[in-house]
Order: C-alpha cells, then structure tokens, then sequence
C-alpha cells in the first residue's frame, strides 16, 4: 500500500498557510490526518499538494464557547471546560489512538464514505470505478446507478450533530477574509460538495452560544464496536429547562446521508404540548422520516432508518417524565 | 526453595556440617555444573509427578503409561512460551522481516473479473521498464499444484482463465515497489468475460463453462467439486420419532483475521538451490508444490518458515505467491520479496466456507437421540483447496459426543466465483456443531427436560465408539458439562432471568490430530519424527518439523524433552523452521502437533535418556532400574547422596558410544471403518467441551453482548496450562466475531464488499467478556503424558452456547450466522408481529417446566456417570459402541440385530427425493466416467 507522491508544505502560521493555499489550485488540507492519510494510500483522489496546519498555532483555542479547528479530538473529549454533550460525542470517536491524532476541524470535514468508494484501487479497478472517484472515465454511480449527478457518500462524523444541537457557529477563513455561519448552514450537498468551504478555505473554529452552558443533552450513536466504528447512525439533542418545563429543544442527525441532518424545527415544534414519552415517541418517528440513508454502509439503510428512532428516543429519555 | 538438592526434602534443616560429613537424610550438595541458567539443582517436584509412580499428583482416572517418564521438571507447569522473549522485544522475523542483499520486489497482477478467459497477454511494456528484472505469466507454470493430491487444481498464475476478482495473471518484479507496481500496471491483458456464477445453489447446475474441468471425474457439467452421502443407523426409527427440530442454516463466509498478512522471500543460491522463506504452517506441502510446479527435485528446495503472525488454518496450503516469488527468483536471478497488502490476504482467502446447511435433531419418547440428519451445501469458492476434507467434516463431526439412533448426512460443496474457502480453527465441524446443538436445546425444549440434562443423559463413554465407527478413547465431556454447570450457577438461571438476558450452553467435539497423512500411507511412513541430538555442553537439540504458528508447538516439543530427560528448558533448543534440517512433518494442521510431535519427542527422549543411563550406571555402579534422574543429576534411587551429574554422564555415554543422538517417531494406531470416506474425522483422540455464556440482547436494537462465558475444555491433560488457557480465551473471541459480527460481505454483484480490518468486523476489546477458562483433564491413554489437542475443539460450543442464550433471552431461535444486529432485528420485528405485540420490550421469555421425562433423564445421566468412571479407569473394560443405549449389543454387528439398520455411502432415488434438500442435488449428476463420456 503505497502512497501516491505529493509536496508537503508546513506554514508556520494561519496567514502563511492562506497565502500559500491561495497560490494553488490543486491541494488537500492535513490536520491529524487520520482520514486523508488512508484515502491517500488508497488513491482516493489524492493531489499533489498537501499542506500541513500542524504547526498552525493560530488554531488550537480550547475553552468552553471556543474549539480551534486544531484541537485534538482526545483532548476535547478530556477538557472538564468542554460542554458535556460534545466531550460524551468527541469520547465515542474512533480508538484512543486515532483521537490522539483526529483534530476537530478534521472531523467537521471528514470526507464522506460509501461502500463502493473506500476501497484500494484494484478493487475499484474491478467494478469500473465510481462517480466520485471516477479516474476521469465519468463513471456512474454504483450505489444508486442511472444517475449521473448525485453522489450519495455518506458523512459519518459523530461531532457535526453535537454542535448542531448545541447551535454552534462554525467560522472560516481564507485569503479573501473570514465568514461565519451556523454550524448547519456549512454542509451543503451532495457527498462530492460535502460543504461550503472553497478552494483555498479552511475550518479556523467553532464556537457555541454563551448559555450552552444552561443546556443538556444526550448523543446516541449506532455502531456494531465500541471501537474504531464510523457512525452508522447518531443522534444529538439538546435541550434547556426553565421552570421545571423545556424551553428549547434541539436535534440532529449524523451517518445517514450525504450531510447532517438538523430536526430542531421538528423539536421546536414538539415542545409546545409536550407529553413527555408520546411527545418523544412523535418526535422520533419524525426523525425517521425526515432521513434517507442508503445501502453504502455497514448496516443496511432499513435498519438504520428504524434506529434513528431508537436512538432518538434513547437521547430524549431524560425528558420523557416532563 | 532452597539452593541445591536435599536428600529428604522436608526433613532436612538450615544446618549445615563444617567437617565436610554428611548426614544421612540431611544432606545438602553442591553445585551440580551441568548447565541451565540456574547452576543449581532442584528437588524433584511431587506436585507433577503422578501418584502412580510416587508422587503427589492425584490421578482420577488412573495411571498412564507415560507416568513413569515424569520427572516433575515441567510438564502441567504454566510456563511461558520458549520464544515469548523474542517476540516481545521484538526480535521474532516474521515473513515481512526477512531482507536479503539485492532483493527485488514483486507485485503480482490481479484479474479485475469474476470470470474470465484471457485471450491475450502483452508483457513488453513492463519487460522494457528500467528497474524491472523480471515478468512472468502462467506461460512460465503450466504445472499444476493443490493441498490435497486428489485435487490439485492450482497453477501459480491464471492458465486460460481467471475464476475470481483477485486471481493472479501476472508477476513482475522490480528494483522497488513503486517500479514493480508501475510495471504490474503497465502489462495489458485482454479478456472475454464468461458468465460468472456467485450463488451456491447455481453451482449445483449444470453450466456451460465449470470453473474446473476435472476430465473422467467432473460431476456431470455441474460446479459441483465434492459430493458426500452417509447413512448409518435406523432411519426409520429417527423419522418415527415424537420430538423433533429442524432448521434451515445460513453462515456467511469467514477470514480468518491473522494479524500478518502472507509475505515471502525466494532464493536461488549459487549451488543451485532454492531457499523460500514464508510464514508457513505446513511447510512440507509448500516443499512438494514448489518441487511440482518449479519442475525441480525436492532436495533442491529448502523451506524456511519463519515467525507466523498467525495462522488459524489460513496459512496452511501452498499458495500461489510462493510459487511466483521462486519463478521470478529464478527469471531475475535475484532474491525475491512479496508482501501483501490487507486486501490481498482477502483474496487468497481460504476461510470458513459460507454454507447452507439443513439440520434436524430427533428424539423418543424416552429422551434418547434418536438421529441426526443434516443436509449442508458449501460454497467453496474458486478452488479446492482443504474442500475435500470440509465436505466430510461438516457431517461426520458431529456423530458425538452425544450417542445417536442414526445419522443420515449429505453434503457437497460446489465452486462459484469467489475467493477459495479453506481451513479455518474448527474446520469443517464449526457450523454444522453450532446447528446441532441448537436443535438439541429446540428438541430438549419441547420434551420440557432442562438441555443439560439431556445432554448428560446422552453421552457416549470412554473407550467406545461412534455410529459411524470413530474410537472414542477418552472423554471429559461429563466433567465439562458438570463444572461450567455448576460454576455458571446454571440451575438459578436457566429460564429464569427477565427478558433480554439470557444463558445458554453448547458443546464441542474435535479431532485431535488426523488420523490419515494425505500424502502418504500411514503404514509406510510415520505422522511425526523428532531427532534429539547432545553434545558435550549437555543441552539437547531438538529437530522437528512441526510448525509453530504462535500456538507453542517449540514449547510443547520442549517441555516433552524437557520432562524426560529432567533438564530444565534452556537447556532444551528447538531447530523447528528449515526443512534442510527438519524431519518431515506434516505441520500445524487438524490440531495434530502437540499429541503426533510430543509423543515423537517423548520417544526420542526416552532413548536418549536410556543411553545416558547406561552411562551413569557405569560410573555409579547401580542399575538404571534403581536409578532417579532428577534436575541435571542422576542419583540412587535410595541414597540420592550417590549419583553422578547429568553433564559426567553425558561426556561419559559420548565417550562410549561416539554421538549422542536418538530419534523418535509416531504413527496412528490402525483404525476406524472400511466404508468409504471412514478415514474423514479419524483420529487417535478426539477433545470435547461445553459452555456456558450468559448474553445481554437489546430487544430494540438487536445487539447482542456476551458478558460472561465459563468454558470448559477437555485437553486430556494441560501439559501447560497457560497456553491451553490462552488457547481457550482466544477461541471465545473467535468464536463470538462468527456467531456476532464476521462476515464476508459480498455485494450485489459479487464483489467482497469488505476486504480490510475497518469493515470485516473482528470484535474488540470492548466486546469481548469474562471469559472463564476450566481445564478438564481426561488423561488419554494414546496422548503424550495424557494430552489431546487444545487449539481448535474449544472455538466450537460458544457459537451455540450464544444462541442458544439468545434464545433464553427473547424466545428467537437463531438459524443464521453471524447474528448481526440487523438480522436479529429483523426477526425481533417478525416475531412480534407473530404474536401481535408492539413492543418489544412486552416480549414474553421462555420459561421452564419440568416434564415427566425431566426425572428419568436425571436419573440415567446419574447411572451414565457411575458407567463412565468404571470405564475410565478401565475398571469395567466391556466393549461399547454407539447404540447400546438403544439395546444393542456391542459385539454383534448392527445391522443383524436390526433389520433396515442402514450402513451406506451410496444414496438411493428416495433418499434423493425431497427437492428441498439442497446437497443431495448434487447427486442427481452423474460422473462422467459412469456416462462413458471419457
């Protein structure tokens, strides 16, 4: 399992990295490398360049409103400042090792994943390639065939539906300035596009509302090991009591499309007659059918979909006697 | 303990004479200086040493002839494995670590087909690279190669077609790895893809292009590559009979998972030999292929196996890139290396075979088994390999430990267009174990009698026979299901935990060792051969070509030799990896190696001894009857102050007989039946377990963790227990990966969906429970010192020790494997929609009544239990076969006590009849030769 070659440029600083990213039309970000390094070996279309933000110091800010883009996931998941909701998520990414070495930013945009794609060449050899790795032969999707438009990969990182419960902002940067965003609004379909980011831009921090504090929450994730497992499905809510009652609910989704899915206008809905199990039972059901995965995981799409539903029930149990 | 030998241990005191006397039974002596680490010797160990011939070891089930070799040195010591230094400094060579001045790296081009004829090959591009030194294609290895000699039918690169995506066309090799996979790119060949066939059940038809053709033999124009048929017993009594279950199985295909994937380094030396290192486990059928398909004598070759990053059956057949690393050694005039990566170690395969199997388990109204009948079709994929063997097994494997009415078995497995199927720890007998057991749990269910009770009620004992004619020497199964019974605190838990948690038991039956050498008749040349050669630094070296593959069969060798010749073991060395200098042997396959090579080295051991004995008798005056050989000392029998250290007595022997070597061998005592395929699931012992594991199911998800699991495995006797411990708890993690989460997932058009480590899902530390390991000793009379195989009988119970808990647990019968959440699921869903319940948290659980026949069973296994222990210690020494228990008599032969009692091999139009049954299609073809097409 060989690389492909490539140039490695280490910036010493945020605007170095920008200036040079700007200079390039054909290049991959590397934080932790945990996800690109693995694509790379088995050619998933890897580039030329490659920069490094490892000595980027501009991007590891950790407290509780702010999470540099460079912040290992295993320090997250072990910082006491961190909300628990994103420290519980960041705990269930991957094994120890490669939370050592995942950074959050990493995480945010991970590359989407598909049966059919996270193979080695060869194997992707035998099946004529694939849309979104396609060796410029315009090959057909193999999941959903007949369609040439769409890719249908899909995004299993566990930290986006944390965030997009706790209305996180996501913030950007590139040589033409900065830009921010709900943590939402960054993910744009479809499993090519994967987000908003353009060529030369990068992922500089997430930050969360000043009274996250004031919020709980719970994240269900589906996985057949407690270990290494990508998400197959997961879970987020997110939720603030006042008096004694909910005062705002918030619930995502992740591992099930080609983006995560943001149900909060479904849980804002719900808290208006709250009738503690039924309403979580609705809410649930909702969830179910607000996502369609497809057959390109581990788990089969049917039984993803009906877990989605367990799984947002299991995050919502604490409200079930409200 | 003290430094130094005491006469009379325990009466002996710090006190010490000045004057240089002795005192009688007080004696401490001196430095012995005969090598060792620790320059002292040490007090004979009574704990070990077997009270049959004066020590404290307790001996429940009599002597063995092996006893009066016990020295109490190591043998039933937990001892580290003698190469455990060298891997854990990191100092052990694997494949991978092998590096040669001047090699070459080879890649080898793989087909990007399922099915395919090559019409054509184009190497010049590749040849004409800078930095390639080599090219072949099957041009340059028309011979054929296989593990079995019946069915030979590999070729190191694809000949006229390629059967599989994955299967090799071409080899290059190259200065670096870049070049040589820029090469590998770089040859073009064109294909003419046939119809590729993916499904088993299709490979029972007839096709217009088979995967193989096998000339006068092929089966009719079928995939089919082995069809088998067995019928003893009486049928008609099994169909009549009141209590049965039938159950249709689906296993999904295995890999084994060894953490190191498949490396090899070829050689030709500049006297013209061949040298191949590879991480083998039958290294000796790699020395045969390599000599049929190079074309060259077998002395010209030297095998070197290295390290074995594991193995578990995957590493046991000659493979192809062995062959090609030696024909582009050869073409280059290099050395040659080739690693794997993950996928290809996919792709070679060998695994368990992905298998439909029927299963029906029968029982009378007086709780007696009165047959088992199984139906199994396995998918073997692209090639033979071990098939021939699996076929057999997955049927004859389970005719005990339980005594039957009758067994009526078909199988066949058939080629489709996928990766070969092969050995993998359990073979063969893995599956079908996990149906039958099942359907004893089902069967013991509706006759309301606790299955372990059942099952105690239905043992065959020591020393009989099995339906079919199989020599039970041995048992613990009694003791097994007795301990984890108890020690699982099964008769609170049983049908009484709420829904969702669950305990169920299962058990196993394992060969320990085949009873027949493929390659060879058992008459002509031995099974296992260890030399023992000692020189004058008194260590002993030992020569055998028994392959550890991480098992600890150096340290088994070791502690045999070690035992008799009461030397501790660093003085013992283990020349185990070259063939050059190895004794043949048939390597670590069919769990032979401890029971075939200890009992070798046990003799070898034991003429070695006897020559150094005759030396101390000449020094010391005394007869080697009255002799003790002790820690590197040989004494008196009855004033130990009189003796003579071991190094005196060797330099003494050196100097009477010249060299001190001695040589050692076994072979199988002549058994077993003369119908056709007797001699599959022969062997000179058999290793039984049972256990218990307790489940937790989440009836919403369908996840299945198993907390606690108390195995109980008979080895005949823990030469050392910690390996055969670890043997246990490795087995439980292997055999939950099958029975919950390991797969090879092949996508809707054929392809292996999940060649690698992420998505081919071996279970982590997280998943895997307490698991508490029970050694059961049963002393077999053939077995070195008593020992019986470890290393593969104890994967076998937990499958159905886990689904049947699973079924304590929610009520669902299991019949498809693994049980993946998803599957489980599913029938969760179907199985509340059949009793009208919404959610699945209001399941209702099994629960347990005793019926009438509850008590009469407990009663027999109490009379079985008596009978067994006066057979044990050979106290009652009457003969008894398979079918005493239903009133036959043992020494008349079957079939004139009975009429329609059925002994064939042969299937008949009826017994083909039922269209359901899936093997016995494959029957329906007709051989060639018999149509007079060849």
């Amino acid at each position: 399992m060989r690389m492909p070659p490539f140039t490695l440029h280490t910036p010493e600083n945020l605007a170095q990295a920008l200036s040079l990213a700007s200079e390039m039309d054909n290049f991959d970000w590397v934080a932790g490398g945990t996800d690109l390094l693995p694509n790379y070996k088995w050619h998933l279309n890897p580039k030329p360049n490659v920069i490094s933000l490892a000595k980027v110091q501009e991007l590891t800010a950790l407290s509780s409103t702010v999470i540099g883009a460079m912040v290992r996931v295993h320090d997250l998941a072990n910082s006491e400042e961190i909300h628990p909701l994103i420290r519980e998520t960041a705990a269930t990414i991957a094994s120890v090792m490669i939370r050592r070495s995942a950074t959050v930013g990493g995480n945010i945009c991970l590359d989407t994943r598909c049966y059919w794609f996270n193979q080695t060449e060869e194997w992707r050899r035998s099946i004529d390639w694939c849309h979104k790795c396609d060796c410029d032969t315009g090959a057909d999707c193999r999941v959903v065939p007949n369609q040439n438009t769409l890719c249908v990969a899909t995004y299993q990182a566990d930290l986006a539906a944390a965030f997009i419960a706790l209305d996180a902002t996501i913030h950007l940067a590139s040589g033409d300035g900065t830009r921010s965003m709900p943590f939402a609004d960054f993910f744009q379909l479809d499993g090519m596009t994967r987000n908003v980011l353009k060529l030369g831009e990068l992922v500089t921090h997430v930050t969360l509302p000043e009274d996250s504090v004031n919020w709980e929450g719970g994240y269900q994730k589906l996985r057949l090991r407690e270990t290494w497992d990508f998400p197959e499905a997961g879970v987020a809510a997110a939720w603030k009591i006042e008096d004694g009652k909910i005062a705002a609910l918030r619930v995502a989704s992740t591992g099930c499309e080609s983006i995560p899915g943001d149900h909060s206008e479904l849980a804002e809905g719900a808290i208006g007659e709250w009738n503690g199990k039924q309403s979580i039972r609705d809410l649930a059901e909702g969830v179910r059918k607000a996502v369609k995965p497809v057959s390109n995981t581990y788990f089969p799409p049917a039984y993803r979909r009906k877990m989605l539903r367990v799984l947002t029930r299991r995050a919502l149990s604490p409200l079930e006697h409200l | 303990m003290a430094k130094g030998y005491r006469q009379a241990p325990g009466k002996g005191g710090s006190k010490k004479r000045t004057d240089g006397k002795r005192v009688a039974g007080q004696q401490d002596f001196g430095v012995p200086g005969s090598g060792g680490s620790d320059p002292y010797s040490k007090l004979q160990d009574l704990d070990y040493v077997p009270e049959s011939v004066g020590g404290w070891k307790k001996q429940p089930r009599g002597p063995h002839v092996h006893d009066r070799h016990v020295t109490g040195m190591t043998i039933g010591k937990p001892v580290p494995l003698v190469d455990s230094n060298w891997k854990i400094t990191g100092q052990a060579h694997y494949g991978d670590d092998i590096r040669l001045p001047g090699e070459l790296i080879g890649k080898i081009l793989r087909s990007p087909h399922h099915y395919a004829k090559i019409l054509s090959i184009d190497t010049s591009a590749a040849e004409a690279m800078d930095g390639v030194f080599a090219v072949a294609t099957g041009q340059d290895s028309v011979n054929k190669f296989g593990v079995l000699p019946v069915t030979k039918d590999e070729h190191a690169m694809a000949q006229e077609k390629v059967r599989h995506v994955g299967d090799l066309v071409a080899c290059v090799c190259a200065i670096d790895e870049a070049t040589a996979i820029e090469a590998m790119n770089a040859i073009s060949v064109d294909y003419e893809v046939l119809p590729s066939i993916h499904d088993m059940e299709d490979g029972l038809k007839d096709s217009e292009n088979p995967i193989h053709d096998r000339g006068k033999y092929h089966i009719g124009e079928s995939n089919v590559q082995k069809r088998v048929f067995q019928q003893f017993g009486d049928l008609e009594g099994m169909k009549d009979a009141p209590f049965h279950h039938e159950a249709d199985w689906e296993t999904a295909g295995l890999h084994h998972g060894f953490t190191e994937p498949h490396a090899v380094v070829a050689h030709w030396d500049p006297s013209g030999r061949l040298t191949v290192w590879t991480p083998q486990q039958v290294p000796h059928y790699l020395h045969r292929g390599l000599s049929a398909v190079l074309d060259i004598p077998m002395h010209q070759i030297n095998v070197h196996r290295t390290f074995v990053g594991g193995g578990f059956g995957g590493k046991s057949d000659p493979f192809p890139h062995e062959m090609c690393a030696a024909i582009l050694a050869r073409k280059s005039g290099r050395p040659v290396r080739i690693n794997f990566d993950r996928e290809e170690v996919y792709w070679i395969n060998r695994g368990r075979h992905p298998s439909r199997i029927q299963m029906g388990v029968f029982a009378d109204d007086e709780g007696r088994i009165s047959g088992i009948e199984t139906d199994a079709l396995i998918d073997g994929g692209a090639f033979a390999s071990f098939g021939h063997v699996t076929t057999y097994y997955n049927g004859v494997l389970h005719t005990a430990p339980y005594e039957i009415g009758a067994f009526n078995y078909t199988g066949a497995r058939v080629w489709t267009n996928k990766p070969a199927s092969g050995a993998m720890r359990g073979h063969g007998a893995v599956n079908s174990r996990c149906a039958v057991e099942v359907g004893i749990d089902a069967v013991s269910e509706q006759m309301k009698v606790d299955p372990m009770t059942f099952r105690l009620a239905n043992l065959l004992p020591p020393h009989s026979r099995t339906i079919t004619g199989f020599r039970v020497t041995s048992t613990g199964m009694r003791e097994c299901l007795a301990k984890v019974r108890e020690q699982s605190g099964w008769d609170e838990k049983f049908r009484n935990l709420p829904l969702g948690k669950g305990i169920g038991v299962g058990c196993g039956f394992f060969i320990s060792g085949s009873g027949l050498p493929i390659h060879w008749d058992p008459e002509n040349f031995p099974h296992a051969t260890v030399h023992l050669q000692c020189d004058m630094d008194g260590g002993v070296t030992v020569h055998t070509g028994a392959a550890d593959i991480g098992q600890g069969s150096d340290t088994a060798v070791a502690q045999a030799v070690s035992e008799v010749l009461a030397l501790p073991l660093d003085m013992i060395r283990i020349r185990s990896k070259e063939s050059d200098t190895a004794p043949v042997d048939l390597g670590s396959y069919s769990s032979r190696v401890t029971f075939m090579n200890c009992n070798a080295a046990i003799k070898a051991a034991c003429e070695l001894r006897d020559k150094v004995l005759k030396a101390a008798w000449e020094i010391t005056g005394y007869n080697p009857d009255v002799l003790v050989i002790g820690d590197r000392r040989i004494y008196y029998k009855h004033d130990p102050a009189i003796g003579v250290s071991w190094l005196e007595a060797v330099h003494k022997a050196q100097a009477d007989v010249g060299s001190l070597i001695a040589s050692g061998a076994y072979r199988t005592p002549p058994m077993g039946g003369i119908h056709k395929g007797a001699a599959a699931g022969l062997a000179p012992a058999y290793s039984f377990s049972a256990y218990v594991a307790e489940v937790d199911v989440d009836v919403e998800t369908g996840f299945v963790k198993i907390t606690k699991a108390w195995a109980a495995h008979d080895c005949g006797k823990a030469l050392n227990p910690l390996a055969v411990k670890g043997q246990i708890i490795g087995s439980c993690h292997m055999g939950m990966g099958q029975v919950l989460s390991e797969e090879m997932k092949y996508g809707r058009n054929g392809h292996l969906m999940n060649p690698d480590l992420l998505d081919y899902k071996i279970m982590s530390v997280h998943e895997m429970p307490d698991v508490v390991p029970i050694i059961v000793e049963s002393n077999d009379p053939e077995g070195p010192f008593g020992a019986k195989e470890a290393g593969e009988g104890p994967l076998l119970p937990i499958l159905p020790a886990v689904c049947n808990a699973i079924y304590d647990a929610i009520g669902i019968r299991i019949d498809e494997l693994p049980v993946t959440p998803d599957r489980l699921h599913k029938r969760i869903e179907k199985h509340c929609r059949k009793l009208g319940i919404d959610d699945p948290l209001e399941l209702p659980v099994p629960r347990f009544e005793a019926g009438p026949l509850q008590q009469k069973l407990v009663e027999r296994a109490k009379s079985h239990a008596k009978r067994d222990h006066l057979r044990d210690i050979q106290e009652d020494r009457s003969s008894y076969v398979n079918g005493v228990l239903f009133g036959f008599d043992p020494d008349k032969p079957m079939s004139e006590q009975k009429e329609g009692w059925r002994e064939s091999v042969i299937p008949t139009p009826e017994d083909l009849a039922d269209p359901k049954k899936r093997a016995a299609r494959a029957w329906s073809h007709v051989e060639r030769r018999h149509r007079g097409d060849a």
